[in-house]
C-alpha cells in the first residue's frame, strides 16, 4: 500500500485529466468569440489527453493500492487507463469532425465527454464499493446528458429520459446490493469481501447468510449489467443510440461497456473468488453463462430484423457483450487476458462502424444503397469493420473471438461446451444481418437522389487509421496480446 | 444533564439575536418609501394571491437546479471537516486546507462558467451563440427569451 | 421495545419495495423519478444503520453521504432532462412520448 504522496504520484494521469476539463472550461469561456474556437478546444483536449497518456507512461511500475486501498493500480488498470485515453482521443476528433455538435457547444461536449472518461479511469481501479459506485455514477452523469446532447431533437430527449430512468434505478438497484453486501460482509473492500466470505466459508454459514449474499450479488449486478448492456438490463441501449448523437454513441459503445467488464472482473474474481470451484458455495460461473446465453442470442436474433443501422449497431454491441460475459464467466486468468484483447479489437471495429454511420449522412439502411460507387474509401473500410464485428479472419475480430473461445472451452465442463456451441450459433446469426449491411453498399444501385457522399480527408485518414489496424491485429496480433500478457496483473 | 443543553440554549438566543440585529440595522439605515407594489405580500417573482397550481417560468427550474447542485455539494466538505482537527494534531493542516481551497476553486470554476455562458441571466442572452442548426426549432423558442412581469 | 438494526432493515426494504413499485407503475416521468430517489435512500438507511450498528466505523455514513450528493446531482440531470423533453414534446406522460420501439 502507498502513503499519500506516493499516491498523488500514481494518481497523476487523473490529475492531468482533471486539469484538462477545467482548462476546457476556462477556455471555452475566455474564447467565446474566437472564430477559431472549435480547433482551440480540440487542441486543448487532445493535448490533454496525450499528456495524461504520458504522465501514465511514466508512473512507476509494480502493483500498488492507492489512498488507503480505494484505487489499485495494477495491470488490468493500466492497461484499461490506457484504453480509455484512446477512446476519448477518438472521440474529441470524432466530436471535431461531426455537423451534429454544433460548434458552439463543443466545449460543453467535451467538458462531458473527459469527465466521463474520468470516471472511466476511476472505475477500471476501483477496489472499494464506495469508489465503485462514485465511479459508476460518475459515467453515468455525463451520459445522460450527452444523450439528450441535441434536444430539439424528439428523439434525443425520448433517448435520455429512458436512459437516465432506467440508470437511476440501476444505481439504485445496484447501491442497494452494496448495502446488504457490507451488511453480511462487513466491509467495503472488494478484496475484503473474498477473506469476509472464505472466513464464512468454512465457518459454515447459515442459509439465510447464503440466500442474503446471493440477493446481494445479483441486486448488485443489475448496476454493472446496465452498464455493459447485458439482457435484461439491455432495454435502454437500442433507444439512447437511435437518439443519441452518433459521434456520442461511438464512444459510449465501446468505453463505458469496457469500463463495466473492467469493474465485473475485479468485483467477481477479486471480490467473490470466482473461478474457485463453487466460490463460497455459490454458482456464479453458471448465474455469468446464463446471462451471457440470454444476452449474446436477443442481440443477435433482434438485430436481424432492424433496418436502422444505429439500432442494428446498438443490437449488435449487446451480442458482443455477451460473448464477453461468457468468458468473464470463466473467469481463469487466461479469459480474463482474452476479454481484454478482444474490447482492444472492439474498440476499433465499433468505434470504426460507428464514425462510419456517422459521416454515411443517414442512419436508415436505404442510405447506405450504393455506398460503393458513392464513396468507395467509406465502404470499403466500413466493411471491413463489420466483417471484424462478424468474427471471420483474416480480421481482427476473429483473432479475439478465437482467444474467447478457447478460454472457453479449455475448462473442459459439459456447461461450458454447450456455452462455446450457443456462441459459435450465434456468431452465425450475426453474419446475416453484419453481410445485409454490407450487400446493401456493394450491390444495390445507388438510386436516383443518393448522391456523392462527401468525406473530408481528416475523416477518410481517420477512417482508415482504424481500418488499417483491424486488418494489421487480424494477422499481427502478437504484440497486443504480449502488451496484455504482461499487464493483467491483477491486485487480489 | 441538564446543562448539557444550555449550549442548546444559547446557541438559540445567539441566532435569535442576530436575526433581530440584522433587521435592526437594516431599519435603521435603509430608506423608507412605500408604495403600493412594495407593500404586497413578498413572494420571490410570482404572483402572491391567487391559486398555486399554474406553471411557473420554467426559468425558475433552471436556477433551482443549478443552486440544488452547489448547494448539495457543499456536504462533500463534511467529511474533512470531522478529520479535520486529527488531522492539524498530526501536522497536515496545510493539506486539509489546500484540499478544501482546491474542492472549492473547481465549484467556483463551474460557478463562472454558468455564469459566463449567461445561464444565470433571467433574460437569456443568445446572440452571442450560433444560430440553431437546421432542424426542427424548438417548439417553444420565444419562450426561453420570455421575460417575466 | 429497542430499536435496532431490524426495524431499520425493514425500514429500508419497505422503502426499497415502494420505490421500485412507483418506477413500474407511475407514468408520470417526474413520479418516476420520486421512485429511484426511493429505491436510492433505501441503500442510504441500511447503510448508516449497518455502520452504526453492526460494523462500527464511518465507512457505510460517509457512503451515505456521497451517495446523498449523488442522489442529488443525478435528480438535477434527470429533471433536467424532463425540462427539455417537456420544451420539445408538451408533455412527461413516459407512455406519450415514446415514438422508439423494436
Amino acid at each position: 500500500m502507498a502513503g499519500t504522496t506516493e499516491s498523488l504520484a500514481r494518481f497523476a494521469p487523473e490529475l492531468v485529466l482533471s486539469a484538462t476539463i477545467l482548462a476546457i472550461l476556462i477556455v471555452d469561456l475566455i474564447a467565446r468569440l474566437q472564430p477559431k474556437r472549435p480547433s482551440l478546444l480540440s487542441g486543448v483536449a487532445l493535448v490533454g489527453l496525450s499528456a495524461m497518456a504520458g504522465a501514465l507512461w511514466l508512473t512507476p511500475t509494480g502493483d500498488t493500492s492507492l489512498f488507503t486501498h480505494l484505487l489499485a493500480f495494477d495491470g488490468l488498470a493500466r492497461y484499461f487507463k490506457g484504453f480509455f485515453i484512446l477512446a476519448a482521443a477518438l472521440g474529441v476528433l470524432f466530436g471535431h469532425l461531426s455537423d451534429e455538435i454544433s460548434r458552439s457547444r463543443l466545449g460543453e461536449y467535451y467538458i462531458q465527454l473527459l469527465c466521463l472518461t474520468l470516471g472511466l479511469s476511476l472505475l477500471a481501479s476501483a477496489q472499494n464499493l464506495l469508489m465503485l459506485y462514485l465511479a459508476l455514477e460518475l459515467v453515468s452523469l455525463p451520459s445522460y446528458v450527452l444523450s439528450g446532447f441535441r434536444w430539439w431533437d424528439r428523439r434525443a430527449s425520448e433517448a435520455a429520459l429512458k436512459y437516465v430512468v432506467f440508470g437511476g434505478a440501476a444505481s439504485g438497484v445496484m447501491l442497494y446490493g452494496f448495502s446488504l453486501i457490507y451488511g453480511i460482509t462487513g466491509t467495503l473492500q472488494i478484496d475484503g469481501v473474498a477473506a469476509a466470505l472464505t472466513a464464512a466459508a468454512t465457518g459454515g454459514q447459515g442459509i439465510a447468510g447464503q440466500l442474503g449474499l446471493l440477493m446481494a450479488v445479483m441486486l448488485s449486478l443489475a448496476g454493472f449489467g446496465y452498464k455493459v448492456a447485458a439482457v435484461p438490463f439491455h432495454m435502454w441501449c437500442p433507444d439512447v443510440y437511435e437518439g443519441a448523437p452518433t459521434t456520442f454513441v461511438a464512444f459510449l459503445s465501446v468505453a463505458p461497456k469496457a469500463a463495466g467488464f473492467a469493474a465485473l472482473i475485479r468485483f467477481f474474481v477479486v471480490g467473490f473468488g470466482q473461478p474457485a470451484p463453487g466460490a463460497a458455495g455459490f454458482p456464479w460461473a453458471e448465474i455469468l453463462g446464463i446471462i451471457a446465453i440470454g444476452t449474446m442470442t436477443l442481440g443477435n436474433v433482434v438485430a436481424v430484423t432492424q433496418d436502422n443501422v444505429k439500432r442494428l449497431l446498438a443490437y449488435s454491441s449487446i451480442a458482443q457483450a455477451g460473448y464477453l460475459i461468457m468468458a468473464l464467466a470463466v473467469g481463469t486468468d487466461e479469459a480474463i487476458r482474452a476479454v481484454m484483447l478482444y474490447l482492444g479489437f472492439y474498440l476499433l471495429m465499433n468505434m470504426g462502424a460507428f464514425f462510419g454511420v456517422q459521416l454515411a449522412g443517414g442512419e436508415r439502411l436505404s442510405a447506405f444503397r450504393g455506398m460503393a460507387s458513392r464513396n468507395a474509401t467509406l465502404a470499403i473500410t466500413m466493411a471491413i469493420f463489420l466483417f471484424s464485428l462478424t468474427g471471420i479472419p483474416p480480421f481482427a475480430g476473429f483473432i479475439g473471438k478465437f482467444y474467447l473461445f478457447a478460454a472457453v472451452l479449455s475448462v473442459g465442463e459439459p456447461f461450458f461446451y454447450a456455452l462455446a456451441i450457443i456462441g459459435v450459433l450465434n456468431s452465425a446469426i450475426s453474419l446475416y444481418y453484419y453481410a445485409k449491411v454490407v450487400r446493401v453498399m456493394f450491390l444495390d444501385k445507388a438510386e436516383e437522389g443518393d448522391g456523392v457522399v462527401e468525406v473530408s480527408r481528416p475523416a477518410s485518414a481517420l477512417l482508415l487509421a482504424l481500418a488499417g489496424p483491424t486488418l494489421l491485429f487480424g494477422v499481427w496480433w502478437a504484440p497486443l496480446a504480449d502488451l496484455i500478457d504482461k499487464a493483467s496483473s491483477i491486485l487480489r | 444533564m441538564p446543562f448539557d443543553f444550555a449550549v442548546v440554549l444559547i446557541f438559540l438566543a445567539v441566532s435569535a439575536g442576530f436575526v433581530w440585529a440584522a433587521m435592526f440595522v437594516g431599519k435603521l439605515v435603509r430608506p423608507h418609501r412605500p408604495d403600493a407594489q412594495k407593500l404586497q405580500t413578498y413572494e420571490c417573482g410570482e404572483r402572491p394571491i391567487g391559486a398555486a397550481w399554474y406553471n411557473f417560468n420554467p426559468r425558475f427550474y433552471l436556477l433551482a437546479l443549478v443552486f440544488i447542485i452547489f448547494d448539495v455539494e457543499i456536504a462533500l466538505t463534511f467529511p474533512v471537516g470531522v478529520v479535520a482537527r486529527a488531522w492539524v494534531e498530526a501536522g497536515h493542516g496545510l493539506t486539509v486546507v489546500v484540499e478544501i481551497l482546491l474542492f472549492v476553486a473547481v465549484l467556483v470554476a463551474a460557478l463562472a462558467y454558468v455564469w459566463g455562458r449567461g445561464d444565470l441571466n433571467w433574460v437569456r442572452d443568445l446572440e452571442h451563440e450560433a444560430p440553431l442548426p437546421p432542424v426542427e426549432p424548438p417548439p417553444d423558442a420565444a419562450l426561453t427569451r420570455e421575460v417575466h412581469s | 421495545m429497542i430499536i435496532g438494526l431490524n426495524h431499520f432493515q425493514v425500514v429500508s426494504a419497505l422503502l426499497f419495495g415502494l420505490g421500485l413499485l412507483t418506477i413500474i407503475t407511475r407514468r408520470n416521468a417526474v413520479a418516476v423519478l420520486m421512485g429511484v430517489e426511493l429505491v436510492l435512500n433505501a441503500g442510504l438507511v441500511n447503510l448508516v444503520a449497518i455502520s452504526r450498528y453492526q460494523t462500527g466505523g464511518l465507512d457505510g455514513q460517509i457512503f451515505a453521504l456521497f451517495g446523498v450528493v449523488l442522489a442529488a446531482a443525478e435528480a438535477v440531470v434527470a429533471l433536467a432532462i424532463v425540462l427539455q423533453l417537456f420544451r420539445a414534446r408538451r408533455s412527461v406522460d413516459t407512455i406519450d412520448v415514446t415514438d422508439m420501439r423494436g
